[in-house]
């Protein structure tokens, strides 16, 4: 997935093979699930090498969540194989798999730890203090969230970057800059933020129905639209004006 | 700002209309809630105004707004009760209505942040050449 995992342990009480088999985890995800390495078990089925049957258990489990993402989502998170491509369930493997990475970790006697894959997070024990990236400010937050046991995800084009793309339509999403799914699970909650995002000015009504899962949708005329959950996990007073 | 009021405006009336929905039978009536009294403003340059505790036939609402030297930066509901199943079930699905507030670039001791990376950029970008490729 070519991306960057950090991890934290703020108890120091995790064991060394521990991290080691967390890692090793994250490894065998990404020579298996990778859209980029032609050997993975993903490309091979994109190919028609491998029927998504016949493929590891793990894919199989994969490409069922990533089918009930996409009927949760209304379509919007969606998975499956365009014509000829492979079928791309990057936007719930990260979160997926680092969930997994955690619990290795938690196996190995961390209690206090904060799992960050580029940006998505999973945190266990804390309280963990989350920024929110500011959309058009790198060096800015948007928002502080605080929590003891879950996940943060946020999806977004920045800076005019490219556009995620409404599955549905084909076109892109437009009207919103990020958004930012905080719950219990970062594959879901990484979904979700996939998905809101490409509802566009749609997705935070869809987010306020989220059961369990918070969301803040930044709209690009600057509006910002957050639900109970999401607010819920937002302490008073922690954003400084800067 | 102008805007934000408006739409501050627009949630409050969706609230109590959704309050004031009929119900039947009759609800039985409850006590109204007490008026929660607007604590004192947390940092300099912050304003909150706390509005009055509104009771309709069914329930009671009231809520806070807070300003940033001028800007509505948040909209907290103080007090929202029903007086009978029903209502309590619409009030239910009125409370996780949208808050709305300006966007600001703050800053913070945090721990990690969260945002869109390079991944989900590109896995954006590999999604719109999926479709792309699709529709031929």
């Amino acid at each position: 997935m070519g991306i960057l995992v950090r991890v934290a342990v703020r108890d120091g009480g995790c064991d060394p093979p521990a991290v080691d088999a967390a890692f090793a985890w994250l490894r065998f995800v990404d020579a298996t699930f990778s859209t980029y390495l032609p050997g993975s078990e993903i490309s091979r089925i994109g190919r028609g090498e491998l029927e998504p049957a016949d493929a590891h258990p793990l894919v199989r489990a994969v490409l069922a969540r990533c089918q009930r993402l996409r009927a949760e989502t209304g379509g919007a998170f969606d998975a499956r194989a365009p014509l000829g491509g492979p079928p791309d369930p990057s936007g719930y493997v990260k979160g997926w798999a680092v969930e997994r990475a955690a619990a290795l970790l938690q196996a190995g006697g961390a209690r206090d730890l904060c799992v960050d894959a580029g940006g998505d997070v999973c945190l266990r024990g804390g309280p963990w203090r989350v920024g929110v990236r500011h959309p058009r400010r790198r060096d800015r937050l948007a928002a502080v969230l605080e929590l003891r046991d879950g996940a943060v995800a946020t999806s977004g084009a920045y800076e005019r970057g490219p556009h995620i793309v409404d599955p549905r339509t084909g076109r892109p999403a437009a009207g919103a800059l990020s958004v930012t799914i905080v719950g219990p699970d970062l594959g879901t909650a990484d979904a979700y933020a996939t998905a809101a995002f490409a509802m566009g000015r749609r997705g935070p009504a869809w987010t306020a129905r989220l059961e369990g899962y918070g969301a803040m949708t930044i709209l690009d005329d600057d509006r910002v639209l957050d639900t109970a959950e999401f607010a819920r996990h937002c302490p008073a007073g922690a954003l400084e004006a800067a | 700002m102008r805007r934000a009021l408006a739409a501050l405006v627009v949630t409050a009336a969706a609230v109590v209309l959704l309050a004031r929905y009929e119900t039947h039978p009759p609800p039985r009536l409850e006590p109204p809630a007490k008026p929660v009294r607007a604590p004192a403003p947390a940092r300099p340059g912050v304003k909150s105004g706390t509005g009055p505790l509104i009771n309709t036939p069914f329930s009671s609402i009231q809520v806070r707004a807070e300003l940033t030297r001028g800007r509505l930066t948040g909209v907290r509901t103080l007090a929202l009760t029903g007086s009978d199943a029903h209502t309590k079930a619409i009030n239910a699905r009125a409370e996780p209505i949208l808050r709305e507030r300006a966007l600001v670039a703050g800053s913070a001791d945090v721990d990690v942040v969260s945002g869109a990376t390079y991944t989900s950029e590109s896995w954006i970008e590999s999604l719109r050449a999926a479709i792309r490729a699709a529709r031929g």
